[in-house]
């Protein structure tokens, strides 16, 4: 099935799962499943970047695995890590076979020498706890990896995941060499409060997403919220990008525009006016200073 | 396909996108797997491979356009003669266009000797004499008229004292054309920045993580010890020490942003905003004859939102003269009560004080309530006391007074501040540390006077001539 999409195909499944994608998600996406590279998707917060991944993994079937990057992640959070206690309940209940089989031996040289023998039974990836990414690594089925907010991690792990994402593989001192058995489809998204480094840059296609083009957020918006009319959504979002150019301490972006939305079917309104704006402007406004301006912006324009 | 590639990577390096030969490998892939259906299509996809910033998307297009304008797409419908005749038609073009541009190379000569021969030897020495003019000898708009033609042969910035002759007129008329030119950022210019500080904290961090590891130094953690070591059968392989907590170090600055020095203090503004939460908890002032804090602003707004807020007088009236008793006054008054944690102090200002009161009282007790008091001023030593210059006054109270004329020089002093401050707050073993370390570098005291001035290595930032103010 992979084999025959286009870009065409791709926004329309998605279109199907309710994402709304212009040319340039379509074409990105595309190109990485066929070039099997990570996507590196950068865009301010709330337009639909791990949206877009949710909507992916679902109309593709690829099981998501969700890597959410904080400060102080490491490889025993992302990658794997041994599970001691396994290890140690193993050793405690086989003591009694272990006995015997190392009673065999003569001296305690042969016996250090049969145990080594058996060394790899303990580092197998049997005591393996798998993490999100050697998790998407081993899945049967191709999956999607979401890496969430890399910005938000340190430099070391961002060093960490060059080997990942360029040769989807995993080194394990004690296994070896781990390569992915599906390669899977890797999306990393950042609100860009740290600059990431051009290592990682040069190996990921990158994806800007900034807000939507007027007639995009109105389908979105409808593609949502069926219920509500044409007209309703269009002043909607006339209005919103209007507020979007007032230097606002936080832009509303799409995620608040659905939010509005709702809130605004929920009440039944019709058409906007400044009563309607006045009642719902927390939705939009998340600050105290927005809040007048946002108020402002609504008087002078239905008002 | 791989050459008309390769060619246009080429084009985009020069016009300074950095583009790695792996991505152009994986721009023909892309292409190779997509098909050139349309330009559109085409357009994204080397977009999506080669350009890896939002910042350069801009670039990006305007080369795009520029080397695919003149390859237009063929389509394979066309009929093949129609093409060839096309072709014919752009290569007459192009003849009869060098034709012409021969004609106007053929022209141009005769007017030339014309004007040559009607120069006299008066207009001559005339165009002599303008070049010996001093330029210190001449004030106000012709004054400037001559430093933006020196700026390129000045190796050393004017002496800001004789810049800015405080006269009315010329401040009104600096005000017009000079000063407006310059209010915010370019894109370049944040990214420049960026590029500092990263350098500096790069520098920093070799002593930074010698502390970190250091943290860890203290009582042993019972509880915590044994939860970890539960794995290991209660065999305390892994300790787990109390960690101290541990504070970023506080700083309060204060910028002067009157005209004397307002680009010493945007950079000033920008540098702070850079390195505000990845190591410093900094309130920031801004000054003239009023005191606002900017704290707030700086973490919320984006910089070139807050430069325009600042020279359109939003936030403190710039018509006034720049008063530094009253300031101090000002924030005695409103902010030196919650000044908490002994944080670092920087002010940033050329102490003109317009002849006004002095107040340096406050001074002092600014002085008792933080740990390191740094002023920093764009005037040589040897103007500190001429005219209504209080430095000499203001700096005795300080621990260092630096004279800071380029961006190197500000990020060279916040470093070593930075460092200082850290060191303070570090555990008395890494302080031991630190000093050996310092001792062990060989320190040339005459660096310090040198450091800046060397006019052979230009300083690495310069975006548009600017590293001088």
């Amino acid at each position: 099935m992979v084999s025959m999409i286009t870009q065409q195909t791709i926004m329309d499944l998605l279109k199907a799962e309710g994402y709304i994608a212009d040319d340039a998600i379509g074409t990105a996406v595309f190109l990485a499943i066929r070039m099997e590279k990570p996507i590196l998707i950068e865009g301010p917060p709330g337009v639909g970047k791990t949206g877009l991944a949710q909507a992916l993994s679902k109309s593709l079937d690829f099981p998501m695995v969700r890597l959410q990057c904080y400060e102080g992640i490491d490889e025993g959070k992302a990658l794997y890590d041994w599970e001691y206690g396994k290890q140690l309940l193993y050793t405690q209940l086989l003591r009694t076979q272990l006995d015997n089989y190392l009673s065999v031996s003569a001296d305690l040289r042969e016996a250090v020498e049969r145990l080594s023998s058996e060394e790899s039974l303990f580092f197998s990836e049997n005591f393996l706890v798998q993490r999100p990414i050697l998790r998407s690594f081993m899945s049967e089925k191709r999956s999607l990896l979401l890496i969430d907010e890399i910005d938000r991690s340190d430099d070391e792990f961002e060093a960490l995941l060059l080997e990942c994402l360029s040769d989807f593989q995993v080194s394990i001192p004690e296994l070896g060499v781990i390569t992915a058995k599906r390669k899977p489809l890797v999306l990393l998204t950042s609100n860009g409060t740290r600059m990431i480094s051009d290592a990682l840059r040069r190996r990921c296609l990158y994806l800007y997403i900034g807000y939507p083009e007027l007639e995009r957020e109105v389908t979105i918006v409808q593609a949502t919220f069926p219920e509500i009319c044409e007209a309703l959504a269009r002043q909607m979002v006339e209005f919103l990008n209007k507020a979007r150019e007032l230097n606002l301490r936080k832009s509303p972006s799409v995620s608040e525009t659905l939010d509005w939305a709702q809130v605004l079917s929920i009440m039944k309104v019709n058409q906007l006016t400044p009563e309607a704006v006045a009642g719902t402007v927390g939705v939009i406004a998340k600050h105290q200073t927005d809040l007048k301006k946002i108020t402002e912006l609504a008087v002078q324009e239905f008002g | 396909m791989e050459r008309i590639v390769t060619r246009f990577v080429a084009t985009l390096r020069e016009s300074g996108i950095r583009v790695s030969p792996g991505e152009s490998l994986d721009a023909v892939q892309a292409l190779g797997t997509c098909g050139m259906r349309s330009r559109k299509i085409s357009r994204a996809l080397l977009r999506l491979t080669l350009v890896k910033n939002v910042n350069d998307f801009a670039v990006f297009n305007e080369v795009f356009d520029r080397y695919f304008s003149r390859f237009q797409f063929v389509d394979p419908e066309d009929d093949l003669l129609t093409l060839m005749d096309a072709a014919i038609l752009e290569m007459d073009g192009e003849f009869t266009y060098l034709n012409e541009l021969k004609d106007d190379h053929d022209d141009e000569p005769g007017p030339l000797i014309k004007i040559d021969s009607e120069v006299n030897p008066e207009d001559l020495a005339e165009l002599k004499s303008l070049t010996e003019i001093d330029p210190d000898d001449t004030d106000g708009t012709e004054m400037q008229v001559h430093m933006k033609g020196y700026r390129e042969k000045a190796k050393k910035p004017p002496r800001p004292t004789r810049r800015y002759v405080q006269n009315p007129l010329t401040i009104e008329l600096g005000k017009g054309n000079s000063y407006e030119s310059s209010v915010t950022f370019t894109a370049e210019e944040q990214a420049a920045m960026q590029d500092v500080v990263s350098k500096m904290m790069l520098r920093l961090r070799k002593d930074m993580k010698r502390m970190k590891n250091n943290q860890n130094r203290g009582k042993l953690h019972v509880i915590r010890t044994i939860q970890k070591n539960y794995r290991h059968d209660m065999v305390p392989f892994q300790v787990i020490m109390r960690r101290k907590r541990r504070e970023k170090p506080r700083l309060i600055v204060l910028c002067d942003v009157s005209f004397s020095v307002s680009h010493a203090s945007r950079f000033m503004l920008l540098l702070l905003h850079t390195l505000h939460n990845q190591l410093l908890d900094v309130r920031s002032f801004i000054y003239n004859r009023d005191l606002a804090e900017i704290t707030e602003m700086l973490a919320n707004m984006p910089v070139n939102e807050l430069m325009k807020a600042i020279d359109t007088g939003d936030i403190i009236d710039l018509d006034e003269n720049s008063s530094f008793g009253e300031v101090f006054l000002k924030f005695k008054k409103d902010h030196l009560e919650n000044v908490r944690g002994r944080p670092a102090f920087i002010i940033l200002g050329d102490g003109r004080n317009n002849y006004g009161e002095a107040n340096d009282w406050i001074l002092d007790e600014i002085r008792e309530k933080s740990r390191y008091m740094l002023w920093l001023t764009p005037e040589e030593r040897e103007t500190w006391s001429r005219g209504d210059c209080l430095m000499d006054l203001y700096g005795s109270y300080c621990d260092k007074v630096e004279v800071v004329n380029t961006v190197d020089d500000l990020s060279l002093v916040v470093e070593d501040l930075l460092r200082d401050v850290y060191a303070n707050q570090a555990h008395p073993i890494d302080r031991k540390l630190i000093r050996e370390a310092k001792a062990a570098e060989t320190y040339d005291p005459a660096d310090y006077y040198r450091r800046g001035t060397n006019s052979d290595s230009k300083p690495d930032f310069d975006p548009g001539g600017r590293s001088h103010w």
